[in-house]
């Protein structure tokens, strides 16, 4: 592995009131940490990559994230 | 003879200690005597079998804009709030230039929500420097304010343009500390900081553009006046928090000043958050430094309409598919029967009464006043239709400008909550109080306190709770007249009833100027306030008491 991999996400509150998608990433050297994704872009992650439940963005690319931005 | 005596009341004086029955006196706006003792008064409040407490603080407001109208900062004061600190989060109405007015207008409706009239018509905008905006608001408080300046101000004024370009010069930052000193000779309690926030077009605020150089020579001029140096950090990345707390501890004990970050929250995708970093508070706190973290007391609710995809419907991707669309192609999905039996039938055999129920309709929008309140179940059965019939039927027979709600999505977990915010290094705050205008309500939090950590969860007690967002905040803050009932203090002073006091439900209000909406929640259980020992509110209204100062 040589580049950062999604392995796991959920849905938070968020500050303002709309829901983010937390998407939990691998990074190469095996430290994870998490990223906030607002509402648009979580959905459009989700679409991008064909996921019906948040489970689905396992094992996908960190770059599906900035598909279509 | 007195001005006002409180009496038969339970004291409770901020300090913690357990409260006693007995009675408060003022006199010429200070409390003259706590206990028992002789004398008369021209005013006397009843207050048997109610609690007599300092008026309340709330650390963390928005409230700007609002008290240049509104010297109340309505409804904080009916809620026992007798001071409010405004200027958070890097952003005050003060120092401005008057050629950068635009600019800081697109910054605080980003934040605050405040629809453009706020800053056209509901005041004169009469000065630049923060003198000039103390004495604007000084004319009609009825509440007291401990303003903080903002950062991003400060650099707007010193760098113009170039402030949310790049890192600031020598000279530059040099300029921004004799500006930094000038706020706090004119009153500022502090200097707050964003990593965080973004103005109208998703630009980064300007204090996001500085360097730990500019950060620590604000810090210095702080450390001349023993000041408050506030942080929104990266609130959403738990390690990234824990680097912003060490970068405070490192500028509390090199300047001796005491600083807060808010907010922290409690949530279930990353649970270990707020233990890990109040963990390190503990250890920078053990250090000698003092890094106070704000937790609110609130759960946060989650609201969508269809005017915008939302989260909410990512486990259904049609539903995606359509309010993805623009919304012409959208409302013409949305009146599809086709599609919308399928839309329905994606939420399961029972319509979506499982998924999308117990949402709560809000108003304040295009819906019909006479729902909001009620949840989609209620709706859907009035209407005869399954919930998610419901929500696409109700939301198209008013341009889709319909809000509903989903409460308690985040922060919500009373037992996990209510031992931080009992924690004595954890501060109470955080409630935003003026801000999110048309999001969510930031009124009510003390009584929730009271309701939820007091009451229900018997997480602290009654003594704890006043102390915490009275006494204690007023030592974090260093208002050293305010916070605890003991003669010779400034007689803020709120009765309550401890048995009932809570927030109401939210609801929507068109008070804001140009007749636009917020949400709010009214009071319950708070029978008097007095600011500065006059009677500010009593039996469920406003006086005309204009008592409020400029604290510091």
């Amino acid at each position: 592995m040589d580049e950062a991999v999604i392995v796991g996400a959920e849905m938070v509150a968020g500050h303002d009131g709309t829901l983010e998608l937390l998407v939990r990433l691998r990074h190469p050297n095996g430290a994870e940490g998490p990223v906030v994704l607002d509402e648009e872009t979580g959905l459009r992650l989700m679409q991008n990559c064909g996921a019906t439940h948040v489970d689905d963005l396992a094992g996908q690319s960190w770059r599906r994230i900035l598909e279509g931005s | 003879m007195f001005d006002v005596i409180v009496r038969n009341g339970l004291v409770v004086d901020g300090s913690g200690q357990p409260g006693f029955h007995g009675d408060v006196a003022v006199k010429d706006g200070k409390i003259a005597a706590v206990g028992r003792f002789e004398g008369e008064a021209r005013h006397v409040v009843d207050a048997g079998g109610r609690v007599i407490a300092p008026g309340f603080i709330d650390p963390h407001t928005h409230f700007d804009v609002q008290l240049l109208w509104d010297g109340a900062a309505r409804p904080a004061l009916e809620h026992g709030v007798t001071c409010v600190v405004p200027g958070n989060c890097s952003l005050s109405l003060a120092p401005l230039k008057a050629a950068d007015r635009p600019r800081l207008i697109g910054m605080f409706q980003q934040i605050e929500e405040m629809p453009p009239e706020a800053f056209t018509t509901a005041f004169e905008w009469t000065w630049e420097d923060f003198a000039g905006y103390r004495e604007a608001i000084e004319k009609a408080l009825s509440i007291n304010v401990a303003p903080l300046v903002g950062h991003s101000v400060i650099r707007l004024w010193v760098m113009g343009p170039a402030a949310q370009e790049r890192a600031a010069t020598p000279a530059e930052i040099a300029s921004m500390q004799c500006l930094l000193r000038e706020c706090l000779d004119a009153g500022a309690v502090g200097l707050s900081t964003s990593f965080v926030d973004v103005d109208e077009t998703g630009r980064p605020v300007p204090s996001r553009f500085a360097q730990f150089e500019e950060l620590d020579a604000l810090s210095a001029v702080l450390g001349e006046y023993g000041r408050m140096l506030q942080c929104v950090p990266e609130f959403y990345a738990t390690d990234i928090t824990i680097a912003r707390i060490d970068q405070l501890a490192e500028l509390s004990l090199k300047h001796n000043i005491p600083t807060t970050f808010s907010p922290l929250f409690d949530t279930s995708a990353v649970p270990d958050n707020a233990p890990r970093a109040i963990a390190r508070v503990e250890e920078q706190f053990a250090r000698g430094a003092r890094v106070w973290p704000q937790m609110q007391t609130r759960p946060i609710d989650i609201s969508f309409s269809l005017l915008r995809p939302s989260l909410f419907f990512a486990r259904l991707p049609r539903w995606v598919r359509v309010l993805r669309q623009p919304v012409a192609q959208r409302l013409e999905s949305l009146r599809d029967p086709d599609t919308v039996a399928k839309m329905v039938a994606d939420t399961g055999p029972d319509g979506g009464e499982a998924m999308m129920g117990r949402l709560v309709l809000r108003g304040g929008d295009a819906a019909p006043a006479a729902l909001a309140g009620k949840t989609l179940s209620e709706i859907a059965k009035a209407r005869g239709e399954a919930p998610a019939l419901a929500l696409i039927e109700l939301s198209l027979e008013h341009g889709l400008d319909v809000a509903f709600l989903s409460a308690s999505q985040g922060h919500q977990s009373t037992d996990r909550i209510g031992p931080m915010l009992a924690h004595p290094l954890v501060h109470i705050g955080a409630s935003d109080g003026g801000a999110h205008l048309a999001s969510f309500s930031t009124y009510g939090d003390t009584g929730y306190l009271f309701s939820e950590f007091v009451r229900k969860g018997g997480h602290m007690s009654l003594e704890q709770a006043v102390a915490k967002i009275t006494g204690e905040t007023a030592d974090i803050w260093g208002l050293k007249d305010r916070g605890r009932l003991m003669p010779g203090l400034a007689a803020d002073i709120v009765v309550f009833d401890p048995d009932t006091i809570d927030r109401e439900a939210e609801l929507p209000s068109f008070d804001m100027p140009g007749d636009g909406m917020r949400y709010v929640r009214a009071a319950r259980g708070i029978d008097t306030v007095l600011v500065n020992g006059e009677v500010a509110y009593a039996d469920g209204a406003y006086t005309e008491a204009r008592s409020g100062v400029v604290c510091t």
